[in-house]
């Protein structure tokens, strides 16, 4: 029995930042060419945090364009990385708008964030499109152990409705896998250590050979029985089977990638334990896992839900005990204003911590950061009053030296997200013409 | 190229945003439906027509649209087939008296009555045409409950995995609904690793370290934590299933002539183990006065909450302060947790009593027999020779590979607990897609249907042997079975699951009251609020009381620190016991600290919310959706400069709100006695509570227990509600149109008599839709999408298999 005698205060990543990485990801095994991937031959990467409720505006967006003046407020965390990130004004989402589906802005932001679609308002018959992340998932994951990684850190409200009818799937989880399958965020720290790196039992070369033999033969053997089974059922319970098909297939995947890849991914970092109560720590823990999860190209995309879209979490560490939600209706009352911009700024801090570890890791001659697209957003601009356009959106990193980054971009009114998700798409090698109400593509990323 | 739509629905962009205003109401729905009868005209000409015409449609008609309702459309008859719907909400806001509201002339009595009479009858006769339909149950996949509960029956392991599985996502209210059951790869990798965990627990074959470890929680380091004087508590993993031996250390003394004290040791609220604890001076040499005591206990993998504690300790009760409870010169406390462990364990593994049901040493037959008997448990039904063999092939691949026959067993088991079979609650059908033929399910599928709703968890050997004998379509063979469940201790899983999400007590664990506010709020004072609820729903239902004991019984279940936080007396030591109410303060589940606290705002009552609750899981009627934009209450004035009464009220000043506000607002104020965390009060902030109000159907009243003397009025309604949340609950579906005519009947039974809980549940399962199914039409919206990246051949697995069964 392992007990430790208290979590670790900070659990810090050695190694991480330095020029000694004994991490495995080599320039060598890139292949030649790749379209996600750069000259020199490491890939991008690509992750969104989404922080909900929406933001004070006037503590996001300056007054001016182009080349970055003084940060506004609720980015001055950021300051350090001034250079390495480029905010974007004006984009929007029209599919999370009322479109005579009535009240549930929250819910629909959510559901609709990474999809484009304007998702069914519904309790039960979830409906919803693909995510874009997902596309991007299905075509380029293959190449890593896990295609994509989903996190989150608030648990599902358990009991309920989530939002005016519609339903808790669509405000827990950010990437669907289709329309009917949402990917639900891994939470505990310890369970993303164990699937990234093993529960920490060492087995033998031939241990773990046989493990993988046996789990792919149960695998063959309980799709068969499925098959078997479902000769006997009707549409919808198929249905229900196909989506465990599916998964099944998607686990014998990432067997064959881990036959395939045999070293071992060393994380030196300890294994966390349990969910810290602390907001600050968890966020660090789940953030320092992506970082080495990019690091040693275990996944190219990944999607953070920081909470969940109308989500009432107070925020005692910075001595704010209202809820989160409620304090956003603040009827342009100056004091709750000034908490939700508090609250704002600290989710930023907490992110700005990731993107120095991502910029202090060391790859060929450039940075992770570089090649990487963190988009930082919210799927409502103004909170108060469930605004959909000129949602406040950053990316940070250049995703492999094309973002002219260190600038204020503002784009056309109404440009629809969905246009950034295609150049985005562009830029991981994945060539898609139309994504949920896209207009075209956002130009403009690389020009400074 | 790839190409995604959005949606097909069409988009009119929000150029077009007044038509979203009263869109629910419209219009009639035309769209095609099967023929429905038609309406008597003239009785709804005589008995209907006049009243909508003369009374309502003065404020519903298409310009003044009060409450975003136009009643025009209605004047015509066939809507009372065609769009039942709104009728339903029309009958129900006369009958409840809101409709008319005050200051509009009412028609004489008689004449509403007739209305509703004549409407009701029309409802009726559509019902007795139609054909009864029992709806069809997609294959249910096993939630972390029951999937916990069953790997704890089948194989006595506990395996927690609400801490290892994403959480399930709910619809209805509840996490059981089949078609939103989703599962993902995840999902499955950790079905998968599970399998492996399960199995090798199960089976015993996890080697131990080699070397036990050692581990101590303490005061000093606040690793242990203080729950009162004579209680600690600590949370601790255990990473092997094995015997642990368990120190404590005692700082400080008593008094030379201190009697010796018990002492509990308790593991997730489950006591393990009891101890006598010696409290005179040790005499032993510690620089400072100190005492220790261990005992050896088994201990299971997994998070655990630890908690020990002196029973029935007097002697605290005579210290002053913390500073006295202490202090090492004057009392005796217990100050560390210490954790040595794992040891072989010295008892057999009851898993593996379960699964080596003969000894496989004796050769194949009884491997066989081994392997058989699992798989029959697992999958909850008999299994076929051929089933059998296919798994028998994992014994044989694990010996191919040098590994012994119980190791084979493990691989075999690993096998069972990713199949469909086992993690799939599936349902065969002669005719799959045929919605027009409905079958009986079969006696062992009405096994499951039973055990996953009385006790979240697989059927057990009894229930099982009577379905295979084929006898539980025997209604007094199910009445026996049903009767039994109720009252086993594993019925404790319907009030966990039913009751913990029909009255929401499950966010017990997610709401955060302001810890400034409400200092009193504490994990106990949570847990304990959480086992009244409890214990109070499943006395209800084993003691088959009434439901109106739900909202207005004259007892309830206390240990003495509730029962001082309620303010009652005579109630003594940790133990719950049942206490009768001699007072008005409390009674029924409104007045339960669980549901005020989970219906309240970390800083303050609602009484919007908790109006809303009560509209939702007491009465079955929720309120639409506010619009957009409502403002909300500014909380640091509540209770400063006006009282939250008056806000409201300011509130409901505005037509719009008022609708629902009127209701909603008027039943929350009838629980304000109670703060954000239960306890009662007689003032918020400077000023006096004033609970009194009246409805909108004229009925008033003064204190909380005079609004629960009010909900009483209106039994059937509440019956009603509860009725569908259990159908809904028990079927895994939420309720259709043709399900009214089932809940109609069971609560007509329940009227006749007297509203007792076990009818409704023997009700329940005698019912249409828990004892049948139909077929389904296959449309696009339930055939399968082909999932992009998703190439691989269906042939290809079986010929896999087929390359097992050579190996």
């Amino acid at each position: 029995m392992t007990i430790p005698k208290a979590l670790p205060r900070r659990t810090f990543l050695r190694g991480l930042g330095t020029a000694a990485i004994g991490l495995p990801f080599l320039d060598a095994m890139a292949p030649a060419l790749r379209a996600s991937t750069i000259p020199g031959g490491a890939p991008i990467r690509m992750a969104f945090f989404y922080v909900p409720n929406g933001m004070i505006m006037d503590a996001w967006t300056p007054s001016w364009e182009g080349k970055f003046q003084d940060l506004p407020r609720t980015l001055k965390a950021m300051e350090p990385f001034k250079d390495d990130f480029i905010q974007i004004g004006n984009l929007t989402h029209n599919t999370g708008r009322a479109l005579l589906d009535g009240a549930g802005d929250h819910g629909r932001c959510s559901g609709s964030y990474l999809t484009g679609i304007q998702v069914k308002k519904s309790l039960i018959e979830i409906k919803n499109g693909i995510s874009f992340d997902q596309i991007v998932a299905n075509q380029i994951g293959k190449k890593t152990r896990f295609p994509s990684l989903e996190l989150g850190m608030e648990d599902a409200r358990q009991a309920g409705d989530c939002d005016s009818g519609y339903s808790c799937a669509y405000t827990n989880n950010l990437a669907w896998r289709s329309e009917t399958q949402p990917l639900p965020p891994t939470l505990d720290p310890r369970a993303l250590f164990e699937r990234l790196f093993g529960t920490g039992v060492p087995m033998t070369p031939a241990e773990k050979a046989r493990q993988s033999k046996y789990r792919r033969s149960i695998l063959d053997f309980v799709t068969d029985d499925t098959h078997k089974l479902e000769t006997t059922l009707g549409p919808t319970d198929r249905r229900k089977l196909d989506e465990y098909l599916s998964s099944i297939r998607e686990v014998e995947r990432q067997l064959e990638h881990a036959e395939k890849d045999n070293s071992q991914v060393d994380p030196h970092m300890e294994k966390p334990y349990g969910i810290p109560a602390d907001f600050a720590e968890h966020f660090k823990l789940m953030s320092d896992m992506v970082a080495i999860a990019f690091q040693a190209d275990q996944t190219r995309i990944v999607t953070f839900l920081m909470t969940h879209e109308g989500g009432s979490r107070p925020y005692r560490e910075i001595g704010i005990p209202d809820g989160h939600h409620p304090l956003t209706h603040h009827r342009n009352q100056p004091e709750l204003m000034e908490k939700v911009r508090k609250i704002n700024e600290y989710h930023v801090k907490q992110f700005a911590g990731f993107v120095e570890k991502m910029k202090a890791t060391k790859e060929g001659d450039r940075t992770l950061l570089d090649n990487s697209m963190l988009v930082y957003g919210a799927g409502l601009a103004d909170g108060n009053q469930h605004l959909h356009e000129d949602l406040p959106t950053i990316i940070v990193g250049k995703g492999g030296n094309y973002i002219k980054s260190g600038r204020r971009l503002v784009t056309r009114r109404e440009t629809p997200m969905c246009n950034l998700y295609l150049t985005m798409m562009d830029r991981m090698g994945v060539n898609v013409e139309h994504f949920g109400d896209s207009t075209g593509r956002l130009e403009g990323l690389d020009l400074a | 190229m790839l190409v995604y739509k959005t949606s097909s629905r069409p988009v009119f962009s929000a150029i077009l945003p007044l038509l979203t205003v009263g869109a629910l109401w419209a219009a009639p729905a035309t769209t095609a439906k099967p023929k429905t009868p038609s309406v008597d005209a003239a009785g709804f000409d005589a008995n209907v027509k006049p009243i909508l015409r003369n009374t309502c449609s003065g404020c519903h008609n298409a310009t003044v649209t009060s409450g975003g309702v136009n009643l025009l459309p209605y004047l015509d008859p066939v809507t009372v087939s065609e769009d039942r719907a709104a009728w339903e909400k029309i009958v129900q806001k006369i009958q409840s008296g809101e409709m008319p509201p005050k200051g509009i002339p009412r028609p004489p009595q008689e004449k509403m009555t007739a209305l509703v009479t004549f409407v009701q009858g029309e409802f009726e006769k559509a019902d007795a045409a139609v054909k009864p339909d029992p709806g069809r149950v997609t294959a249910r996949r096993l939630n972390r409950n029951e999937y916990r509960n069953t790997i704890h029956d089948l194989l006595a392991v506990d395996f927690r995995a609400d801490k290892t599985f994403p959480t399930d996502d709910s619809g209805y209210g509840f996490d059981n609904i089949s078609d939103i059951l989703a599962i993902s790869p995840v999902l499955m990798e950790k079905y998968l690793s599970a399998a492996e965990t399960i199995a090798s627990r199960a089976m015993g074959a996890d080697p131990l370290p080699k070397k036990p470890i050692e581990a101590s929680a303490d005061l000093k380091t606040k690793t242990l934590r203080r729950l009162d004087f004579s209680t600690v508590e600590a949370t601790q993993r255990v990473d092997f299933d094995g015997d642990y031996t368990v120190r404590f250390g005692f700082p400080g003394e008593r008094t030379a002539d201190a009697k010796p004290v018990k002492m509990g040791f308790w593991m997730d609220g489950q006591l393990l183990k009891t101890i006598e604890v010696e409290m005179k001076p040790s005499k032993l040499v510690y620089f400072n006065p100190f005492s220790d005591a261990e005992f050896k206990v088994y201990l299971p993998e997994g998070d655990h909450l630890f908690r020990a504690g002196f029973i029935d300790d007097d002697f605290v009760k005579t210290l002053k302060d913390a500073k006295e409870a202490y202090s090492d010169k004057k009392n005796k406390y217990i100050g560390s947790i210490t954790f040595v462990g794992p040891f072989a364990s010295t008892v057999e593994k009851a898993s593996r009593k379960k699964i080596l049901i003969c000894d496989p040493k004796t050769g194949q037959a009884c491997v066989q027999k081994i392997v058989a008997n699992l798989a029959h448990h697992a999958y909850r039904r008999p299994v076929t020779p051929a089933e059998v063999a296919g798994l028998m092939k994992f014994v044989a691949m694990a010996k191919a590979q040098g590994q012994s026959t119980e190791q084979g067993i493990q691989l075999a088991l690993e096998a069972m607990l990713v199949s469909p079979q086992f993690l799939f609650r599936t349902e065969r059908d002669a005719n799959p897609t045929d919605p027009e033929k409905s079958h009986r399910v079969s006696d062992v599928e009405l096994a499951s249907r039973l055990s996953y709703f009385l006790w979240s968890s697989m059927p057990d050997d009894e229930l099982l042997n009577v379905a295979e004998a084929g006898k539980l379509k025997d209604a007094t063979v199910l009445d026996a079975q049903v009767r039994r469940m109720m009252t086993d201790k594993k019925a404790a899983a319907f009030a966990d699951n039913f009751a913990g999400q029909w009255l929401e007590i499950r966010n017990l664990d997610s709401i955060k009251p302001d810890p400034v506010k409400f200092p009193a709020w504490t994990p106990e004072l949570k847990e304990a609020m959480r086992t009244e609820t409890n214990m109070f729903f499943q006395d209800v239902l084993t003691e088959n009381r009434p439901i109106s004991d739900f909202i207005n019984a004259k007892y309830t279940f206390l240990n003495e620190m509730l029962a001082k936080y309620y303010g009652i007396d005579g109630v003594k030591g940790p133990d719950f016991r049942r206490v009768d109410l001699t007072t008005d303060q409390r009674g029924g589940i409104l007045a339960q600290g669980s549901v005020l606290a989970v219906s309240s705002y970390p800083s303050r009552t609602s009484p919007t919310i908790r109006g809303k609750y009560i509209l939702n899981n007491i009465l079955g009627t929720p309120p639409p959706p506010p619009p957009p934009d409502v403002p909300a209450l500014d909380d640091s004035k509540v209770g400063a400069e006006v009282s939250l009464r008056k806000q409201l009220e300011a509130h409901r000043a505005n037509p719009v709100c008022a609708s629902c506000h009127s209701k909603m607002d008027v039943l929350g104020f009838g629980l304000e006695n109670y703060d954000a965390i239960g306890k009662w009060r007689t003032a918020d902030g400077k000023f006096p509570i004033d609970i009194s109000g009246s409805l909108p159907n004229g009925k008033s009243f003064q204190t909380a227990a005079g609004m629960r003397a009010i909900l009483m009025d209106s039994m059937p309604q509440i019956s009603h509600c509860l009725i569908e949340k259990v159908m809904t609950y028990a079927l895994g579906r939420g309720m259709q149109a043709y399900d009214n005519r089932t809940i109609e009947q069971i609560n007509k039974s329940m009227a006749a008599d007297g509203y007792h809980f076990q009818t409704m549940i023997f009700e329940v399962v005698h019912s249409l839709p828990f004892q049948s199914r139909r077929g389904e039409l296959v449309t696009s919206q339930n055939s399968p999408p082909a999932s992009p990246g998703d190439t691989k051949p269906k042939t290809q697995p079986a010929v896999k298999a087929k390359e097992i069964a050579q190996k």
